[in-house]
């Protein structure tokens, strides 16, 4: 698995989920200098340039996202970004079969959607890629309800959703949840398989956050179960193994991505370039943090002219962990900047990039970001984002 | 390799045994409303339930299983309960329905916990089976227990047997997290008694409960790993399929807004993560100044207001669990 996917993410997290917009080229050209191999940056700015409908610029861009995204080991974004490119520039056949090859070689196959995918042939895949209709939506859109008829599978791409699964009643009402489950990058749901006769759904499905995903209806993806009888295999056991999970599935990947953010509450030393000015200092709270770096809010004390000029300082961030008794020290660098209004409050974020650190402070945040107190650590992380005001 | 319920204690094994006859019998539906922290209203939910139930025509028992420090009498109107747990364990009556005390409810009937006998809040283990097996035989469609505070083996124990498992929380940081600690002790409790008769497994449950144990096992998965690695997947399995069964629900009590009702969904979504459970969220109990002041006035809660915004958010949960 990739560690740059890792250790950037935290950073362009925001842009990429859509809850900061960046909307100028030069400024996702900056950003690319600081993190080059980041899939989902080159996946915003392809999105851009196409909305901008610079084609060309954007069907690179898709192609470059497709190829960091398979680095990552992630095939289903890889298989969308592709897809955008295609829709543009019609691909030739080799081009397509060495992003086969590629895929079947880089793709993680830590889901039963990405072993799903990994399994196809050429022909199989573009068949599959054809029919695959791409869709995005707003946090808190349902998409699917209890009731209704399934008609469609959906695969994750991004985002987070929740399914809501209930007992039914035999005269059709529904009592009792029976559980809730979180739904990330590289889950699925739509009851369609078997193919036989229409399933009612058992569930809502609902967005948490914006999400986009790919979705496939059932008469074309019987249609080519028809075709591939190889491709009714695969289905099957994609099925099988989410019912085998009791509908949960889990795995390192669907872990990695829907880790919660971390406020924790930071302070910040900003080198000014010019020798003997005083540093800045300003306070803040990191939106989501990792091992490659963090995204900060900083406080309301930070009125020093355009954020933007602080783009490429160095800083020293202080942080207490609740988990260590000791305050954490790293050395980073600004690499964007950017005014964010929120509920009628205006802030500024900062997204740093997080230099080298001691084998000591990297096993301290590794600890906070993943796991040793993670149980209190996410109580706090989701109390500070789902309650506190 | 697990044995199931042949690996509980004798007692255990008979307590379990009355609750699934209890699911096909007559027997009453038992509920436990538990939560780690005092003063999150535990006693005011468990009581506005049982008066929800009886308002659907059901009988209901509201049993104050808080053996330390029982003050369920009081929330009910009843200032020195003629007979108590105490009275039962002490052998001056047979029954637990012998010792059930009338309210102003009608269809509601109450047994006290034993405050004035502190010997009571750690019953010998014997004592607890007793009153467990007699709890499923009480002559009732429903029974709530009242769990004590904390996170004793009292609490979690007549948690564990219910067949409705209610968490209760408060919008604040500490409650959140004792409420977490409560359900996560259950899950741990639940896998003590399953493993109590396999040593090198119980010795594996006992050591991942210290949070900071040597081993590194830090999450029920990790757990279930080295479960694996010493005694095979099957064991496994078989301990997954008994703490599904646990599946508490979670209730956060004096909600002011919209954002506390998440308090709940933190639990669920923690415990999902590392206590490999399905808690289900039913959202919130609106802060209600009416029952506050009759609490801090000791006005009984029969005099509650009948428009009260709380009481119908009980009702709301209530129907949901029914």
């Amino acid at each position: 698995m990739s560690h740059h996917l890792e250790t950037h993410s935290s950073i362009v997290k925001r842009i990429i989920d859509g809850s900061l917009t960046i909307d100028s080229v030069g400024e996702f050209e900056n950003l690319l200098k600081v993190f080059p191999n980041d899939p989902g940056l080159h996946r915003a700015l392809a999105d851009l340039l196409a909305r901008q409908k610079s084609f060309d610029a954007a069907a690179d861009a898709y192609r470059a996202a497709a190829r960091y995204f398979i680095e990552a080991g992630m095939g289903l974004q890889a298989i969308v970004s592709k897809i955008s490119e295609w829709r543009i520039v019609r691909p030739a056949q080799q081009e397509g079969k060495a992003f086969h090859v590629a895929l079947c070689k880089g793709i993680s196959e830590d889901t039963p959607v990405q072993r799903f995918l990994a399994q196809m042939s050429y022909p199989q895949m573009v068949a599959f890629m054809v029919q695959l209709v791409r869709i995005r939506f707003r946090a808190g859109r349902v998409l699917k309800k209890f009731g209704g008829v399934q008609n469609d599978m959906y695969l994750v791409v991004s985002g987070a959703l929740k399914e809501t699964t209930y007992h039914p009643l035999e005269e059709g009402g529904r009592v009792h949840k029976k559980t809730t489950i979180d739904l990330v990058d590289n889950d699925f749901f739509g009851d369609i398989y078997p193919f036989d006769g229409d399933r009612v759904s058992e569930s809502d499905v609902e967005t948490i956050t914006r999400a986009e995903l790919v979705k496939i209806s059932k008469p074309r993806l019987m249609a080519l179960c028809e075709k591939y009888p190889h491709v009714e295999r695969l289905v099957n056991e994609l099925y099988k193994a989410r019912s085998e999970l009791g509908g949960e599935i889990p795995s390192p990947t669907v872990r990695k991505t829907a880790r919660h953010q971390l406020p924790t509450k930071v302070s910040m030393k900003v080198f000014r370039e010019e020798i003997g000015k005083t540093p800045l200092f300003l306070n803040g709270f990191t939106d989501d943090i990792s091992l490659g770096g963090a995204c900060i809010i900083l406080g309301a004390t930070y009125q020093t002219g355009p954020s933007a000029d602080m783009v490429g300082r160095k800083v020293k961030i202080e942080m207490g962990l609740p988990s260590a008794a000791m305050k954490l020290h790293i050395l980073g660098t600004i690499a964007w900047s950017k005014e964010v209004s929120h509920e009628g409050k205006t802030s500024t974020v900062v997204g740093i990039k997080f230099e080298e650190m001691t084998d000591p402070d990297r096993e301290l945040l590794e600890g906070y970001c993943y796991g040793s107190d993670g149980e209190q650590n996410l109580i706090w992380s989701l109390w500070e984002s789902l309650v506190k005001k | 390799m697990l044995k199931n319920k042949t690996s509980l204690t004798q007692g255990e094994g008979v307590a379990l045994k009355e609750s699934r006859q209890a699911e096909k019998k007559s027997f009453p539906k038992v509920w436990a409303v538990g939560g780690g922290k005092g003063g999150v209203g535990k006693s005011i939910i468990s009581t506005l339930l049982a008066f929800w139930l009886t308002r659907m025509d059901k009988r209901t028992i509201l049993v104050d299983t808080d053996l330390g420090g029982a003050n369920l009498h009081t929330l009910m109107g009843i200032k020195s309960p003629p007979r108590t747990l105490n009275d039962f364990i002490t052998r001056k009556f047979a029954s637990l329905e012998d010792i059930c005390i009338a309210t102003e409810i009608e269809n509601l009937r109450l047994i006290s916990g034993a405050g004035e006998i502190l010997s009571l809040a750690n019953p010998k283990f014997a004592q607890k089976v007793k009153i467990i097996q007699n709890i499923f035989r009480l002559p009732a469609d429903h029974v709530v227990l009242d769990l004590g505070a904390g996170t004793s083996f009292n609490a979690l124990d007549f948690f564990l047997v219910a067949h409705q498992k209610i968490a209760v929380l408060t919008p604040q940081p500490t409650s959140i997290q004792n409420a977490y600690a409560f359900v996560r002790n259950a899950v741990y409790r639940r896998l003590s008694q399953l493993s109590s008769r396999e040593p090198s497994l119980r010795a594996l449950v006992e050591t991942a409960m210290n949070p900071k144990n040597e081993l590194r096992v830090r999450t029920i998965k990790e757990l279930f790993q080295a479960i694996a690695d010493a005694d095979g997947t099957d064991m496994v399995e078989a301990l997954k399929r008994e703490i599904e069964r646990i599946q508490p629900a979670m209730i956060t009590n004096m909600t002011k807004d919209t954002h506390d009702k998440n308090a709940g969904r933190i639990i669920q979504l923690v415990a999902q993560k590392y206590l490999m459970i399905h808690p289900t969220d039913l959202g919130g109990i609106v802060y209600d100044k009416q029952i506050d002041r009759m609490v801090s006035e000791m006005v009984p809660l029969t005099k509650l207001d009948q428009s009260s915004e709380a009481f119908a958010c009980v009702y709301e949960i209530a129907t949901k669990l029914l």
